[in-house]
C-alpha cells in the first residue's frame, strides 16, 4: 500500500482496516484449507489495487517500470 | 515448496524479478499465513504462502537485497518495526475461533514472535560501534489479548501503541530515527555486512 500503491500512512491505515473487517468478519463454518476465504480475500485486494493504481487495473503489474528514483519495495 | 527459502516480491529490476506477478498476486502470498489461507499459486504454478519459521523478520534479508543494489552505498537508517513483544504474545480469550484453532497455531504465533525477536539479537551487533543507524521499534506491553485475526481489536491495538509511543526512551528513540532519515549521518558501507 505504501510502496506499490503510494498511499499515504493514513489512506493505509483506513484502508487496511477496511479491508481486515471484509475479509475477517466471516470465518468459514468448514474451516478445511484455511479458516477464512481466499476468494474474500482476493476481491477485496484487487479492489485495493484497482481505486489506487493511476491506470485503474485491479490486475496490474507489480514491476515498476518507471522512474528509477521511487520507492522500491 | 521448502518454506524456509523465502522469495522476495519485487517492484524493481532485479535478476531474481518475478517479472509477471500481479500486485494482487504478491499480496495475497503474503496474506497466506498457513491456517488462515490456503496457498497461492503465481507463475509456473509455483505454490506460496506466508513467511514460515525463520522469515518473519526481513531484517537479513533486506541487509542482503540493499548490498546487492547499492554495493557502493552506505547505510544511513535501518527501522525495524514489530507486532509486539515475544513474551507477552499469547492468545487468551477461548472462543469461537479459538476452538476451531488447532493448539499449533497459538504455538507458531509465538514462535514467530520469539523468531522475530532472535533476528534482532542477531542484526543489532552488526551496528554496535555505529550508534544511530539501526533502530528496532515494537510494542512490548498490552498485546497479548490481541488475537491475529482481531480485526474488531483494532482500538485496543491502538491504545497500546499510543501508550508506548509516549515512554520517554521511545520518545527518544524516534527523534533519533528521524534526525537519521532527516540527515543521514552513514558510517556504514554495504561491503562492510557479511551476512550468512
Amino acid at each position: 500500500m505504501l510502496g506499490r500503491l503510494r498511499m499515504d500512512v493514513d489512506t493505509a491505515i483506513d484502508t487496511y482496516n477496511n479491508l481486515a473487517e471484509q475479509v475477517f468478519s466471516d470465518p468459514k463454518r468448514w474451516p478445511g484449507d484455511g479458516m477464512f476465504r481466499a476468494t474474500k480475500l482476493e476481491k477485496a485486494i484487487k479492489s485495493v489495487v484497482q481505486n489506487n493504481l493511476k491506470t485503474g487495473d485491479p490486475e496490474g503489474p507489480l514491476l515498476e517500470v518507471s522512474d528509477p528514483s521511487v520507492c522500491r519495495t | 515448496m521448502d518454506a524456509n527459502i523465502p522469495v522476495l516480491f519485487r517492484t524493481y529490476q532485479s535478476q531474481e524479478t518475478h517479472t509477471r506477478c500481479k500486485i494482487w498476486e504478491a499480496a495475497r502470498a503474503t496474506s497466506a499465513a498457513p491456517t488462515f489461507f490456503k496457498r497461492i499459486e503465481i507463475g509456473n504454478k509455483q505454490p506460496f504462502i506466508d513467511g514460515g519459521l525463520g522469515c518473519n523478520n526481513p531484517t537479513k534479508l533486506v541487509l542482503k537485497e540493499a548490498k546487492l543494489i547499492f554495493p557502493t552505498h552506505q547505510i544511513g537508517c535501518l527501522v525495524s518495526i514489530g507486532a509486539g513483544q515475544a513474551e507477552v504474545i499469547s492468545i487468551r480469550t477461548p472462543g469461537f475461533l479459538q476452538q476451531i484453532m488447532p493448539t499449533d497455531v497459538n504455538n507458531a504465533l509465538k514462535a514467530m514472535a520469539t523468531d522475530c525477536e532472535a533476528t534482532h539479537e542477531e542484526v543489532s551487533p552488526l551496528f554496535a560501534d555505529s550508534p544511530n543507524i539501526y533502530f528496532r521499534i515494537n510494542v512490548e506491553q498490552g498485546m497479548q489479548g490481541i488475537k491475529l485475526p482481531g480485526w474488531e481489536q483494532v482500538a485496543n491495538v491502538e491504545a497500546h501503541t499510543m501508550q508506548y509511543l509516549k515512554k520517554e526512551e521511545v520518545v527518544k528513540k524516534l527523534t533519533s530515527v528521524i534526525n537519521a532519515i532527516k540527515s543521514p549521518k552513514a558510517q556504514l558501507m554495504m561491503e562492510q555486512f557479511s551476512l550468512q
